[in-house]
């Protein structure tokens, strides 16, 4: 074990000369592994890259509570605010309306500032409009009432209606259809906002103190840009990453809300480093569809050695005739029919010359549909593994229980058994996406690289699976070596991340030009030929 | 509101039966089954011009729900009808009868949706535009979408056979 680690070492030694690119290090604010590096004893080639604060797939990100962001927006407000010389409220409507891009929204105020209060419906000039009172001969457009001393309301557009039914329409726009920010006006078409002061004027507080703050804190997050909510469910934390949209080519940014949850900030998926999120994309878009297909093609049919079409087999006779450009052959040497002369129904030829052409095309043919069920099988394994290791994963505190009791451990030293199982976890997921990775990768050194550390890892994981399975009993005695191969298994996935990240970074990866790929996409539907 | 005799559902009906038979759009026919019952709406559309719905007359009834305005009516047509946003029922499946806040599909805009100043009036007329364009992105018929999608000379045959099947023509 010990040179095959140097080897590896050595290789990242050379990655490491040029990576300039490599993400700021040294910020200590990603607590992820912080204290697990500790125990990873007896690897001291890796120091180097391990040490400081943040590997190169890692990414810098803060976790937020409601309380953080809410608190967050009112400085905002007030910083703003004093430079506009508008009063807190209209400022936070002005920042609503401007998307929160604080810049851009001082900018165009200072600019045409009549313009800005007005499209943000703050107008000066509101006069008496925005207020609630009775109209004479007034009809309410939707509840038909009439009433003499019926109280009226209308924003400056002048869609006026009764104040029941504008309250009932706001209540249900907060209530069911979660809108804060931006709720417009009910008349058909009008798209005024309806602002503060309005809602204060309609909007019981109850409705306001609670479901409509958490509301404006929610389009707050979504309004920004290095803002995101944890997708987990019923999870409130929000992420604050700065990884742009633009870099997702070159970085995965996984990040990890304090519910536990990992989750790429691109696309909010679930954890899928190594693969960049466009590849993810293309990725399961293409299992979606293919995946069962494709493995019935290959299990059941040939391609006609003239046309290519996909021919299933559909009698006992070995006499195919293709029904789209009626070439005849023979299903088992694939060679043309003719050349079987009166051994009717029948093949025991060997090496005739137009049966090995056919056969080598129909060999390349197959090729890449052959190639991509190679790597999804892989893929689609791992995550079925993932998912029975979670099962284990549950049944891990009983194991922890009864170990206590038969070998007299304490909590603390039956604690490695969910430390295996987490890494495990982890293990499987980026193997999982190795494997989506990988059939986008171009065939060359970098590649080969990869390849010899997935395959690392991937033993590491097997080994260390395997081990879960035992009996309680057998765990105890077990317990070194288990911990040594967590950690085994923590350090392979992280010496693999770090090596493939990199090379994104650089720009210098190993993947397929764009065409490639969609060359590869593309061969794997024999029938679109 | 709540000094009025009437429920507001009652007053509101009355007043757009009034307005849609003093000043009916073209090709729609609509109001209550009977004086009794103003919940209950029937309604006869016509088949836009240029599409393969011409000629045809489309009966349908309407149901309004006992908080009308807040809520929307259904629309259910009675014959036959070809129609990617039609089930095969007859239920009328188009963003304006989809009441606020509720849209399990993730398709639609809220302001699309139902809301309490649409009337009768609006919702005929934009079936009737539906049944000229059809939205193929969220069907409730889906074979109706395929094929008004993949194969539109069929759809077109299929849907006319329909109206004169209706209007009792041999097809």
């Amino acid at each position: 074990m010990d040179s095959d680690m140097n080897s590896i070492s050595s290789e990242d030694d050379f990655l490491d000369q040029d990576s300039d690119l490599s993400l700021e290090q040294g910020d200590a604010d990603s607590d992820f592994d912080g204290d697990e590096d500790g125990d990873m004893m007896g690897f001291e080639s890796q120091d180097k890259i391990m040490k400081p604060g943040r590997k190169a797939y890692e990414v810098e990100f803060k976790v937020y509570s409601p309380k953080d962001i809410q608190a967050y927006q009112s400085k905002q407000v007030t910083e703003v605010s004093s430079i506009l010389g508008q009063p807190p409220e209209a400022t936070a409507i002005l920042l609503r309306y401007a998307r929160w891009n604080k810049e851009r929204l001082i900018e165009s105020y200072m600019d045409k500032q009549e313009e800005v209060l007005e499209a943000a419906g703050l107008s000066e000039n509101e006069g008496n409009t925005s207020k609630i009172k009775k109209v004479k001969g007034f009809s309410c457009d939707i509840c038909c009432e009439d009433d003499e001393d019926l109280d009226t309301f209308a924003m400056k557009c002048g869609h006026r209606y009764c104040v029941d039914c504008y309250k009932h329409y706001l209540s249900q726009k907060i209530k069911d259809e979660g809108e804060a920010a931006r709720i417009k006006c009910p008349g058909d078409d009008c798209n005024r906002v309806v602002d503060s002061k309005s809602l204060d004027l309609l909007v019981s507080t109850d409705l306001q103190d609670s479901r409509y703050q958490e509301l404006l804190t929610r389009t707050y997050v979504d309004d920004k840009d290095n803002l995101k909510w944890c997708p987990a469910p019923n999870c409130v934390f929000a992420v604050d990453c700065s990884v742009k949209a633009r870099d997702l080519e070159r970085i995965v940014p996984t990040v990890h809300c304090n519910c536990g949850h990992g989750f790429c900030f691109g696309c909010t998926l679930n954890d899928h480093q190594p693969a960049p999120c466009s590849l993810v994309k293309r990725w399961l878009k293409k299992c979606e569809d293919d995946s069962e297909t494709a493995n019935w093609i290959s299990a059941n049919t040939k391609e006609c050695p003239r046309c290519n079409s996909t021919i299933e087999k559909n009698g006992g006779c070995n006499h195919m005739t293709c029904r789209k450009c009626r070439h005849e052959f023979c299903w088992m040497c694939m060679g043309v029919w003719s050349e079987h002369g009166t051994s009717w129904y029948n093949c025991n030829r060997f090496e005739e010359k137009s049966g090995s052409e056919a056969r080598d095309a129909q060999a390349k043919s197959r090729q890449s549909l052959e190639r991509y069920l190679h790597y999804y099988n892989r893929y689609a394994n791992h995550e079925q593994s993932a998912k029975l290791d979670r099962d284990i994963y549950q049944k891990t505190e009983r194991k922890m229980m009864s170990l206590q009791t038969t070998s007299g451990m304490s909590w603390i030293e039956v604690q490695f058994l969910e430390a295996a199982s987490k890494a495990l976890q982890e293990c499987r997921q980026t193997l999982k996406w190795t494997y989506a990775f990988a059939f986008y990768l171009a065939r060359n050194n970098q590649t080969m690289i990869f390849e010899d550390n997935q395959k690392d890892l991937e033993m590491a994981v097997e080994n260390l699976s395997e081990m879960f399975e035992k009996p309680v009993d057998a765990l105890s005695d077990l317990k070194v070596e288990m911990m040594d191969k967590t950690s085994y298994c923590t350090k392979r996935r992280v010496i693999l991340l770090t090596d493939t990240a990199e090379n994104l970074k650089a720009g210098k990866g190993n993947l397929l030009e764009a065409s490639e790929m969609l060359e590869l996409e593309r061969n794997s539907y024999p029938w679109d030929e | 509101m709540s000094k009025s005799k009437l429920p507001t559902a009652l007053i509101r009906l009355q007043r757009e039966y009034r307005e849609l038979t003093l000043d009916p759009p073209d090709g729609i026919t609509a109001g209550p089954v009977s004086e009794d019952n103003f919940y209950l709406w029937e309604v006869l559309i016509q088949g836009p011009e240029g599409t393969p719905f011409e000629g045809g007359i489309f009966p349908a009834e309407m149901r309004f729900p006992k908080d009308y305005p807040l809520a929307p009516p259904t629309m259910t047509f009675l014959g036959e009808m070809w129609h990617p946003n039609i089930y095969e029922n007859g239920k009328v499946c188009i963003s304006i009868l989809h009441p606020p806040g509720a849209d399990p599909n993730g398709y639609e805009k809220a302001s699309e949706r139902w809301s309490p100043v649409q009337t009768v009036g609006m919702i005929l007329l934009s079936v009737m535009s539906m049944l000229a364009a059809p939205n193929d992105e969220s069907p409730a018929n889906v074979n109706a979408a395929k094929m008004w999608r993949d194969d539109r000379e069929a759809y077109e045959k299929k849907v006319r056979e329909g109206v004169r099947r209706s209007l009792g023509l041999d097809a």
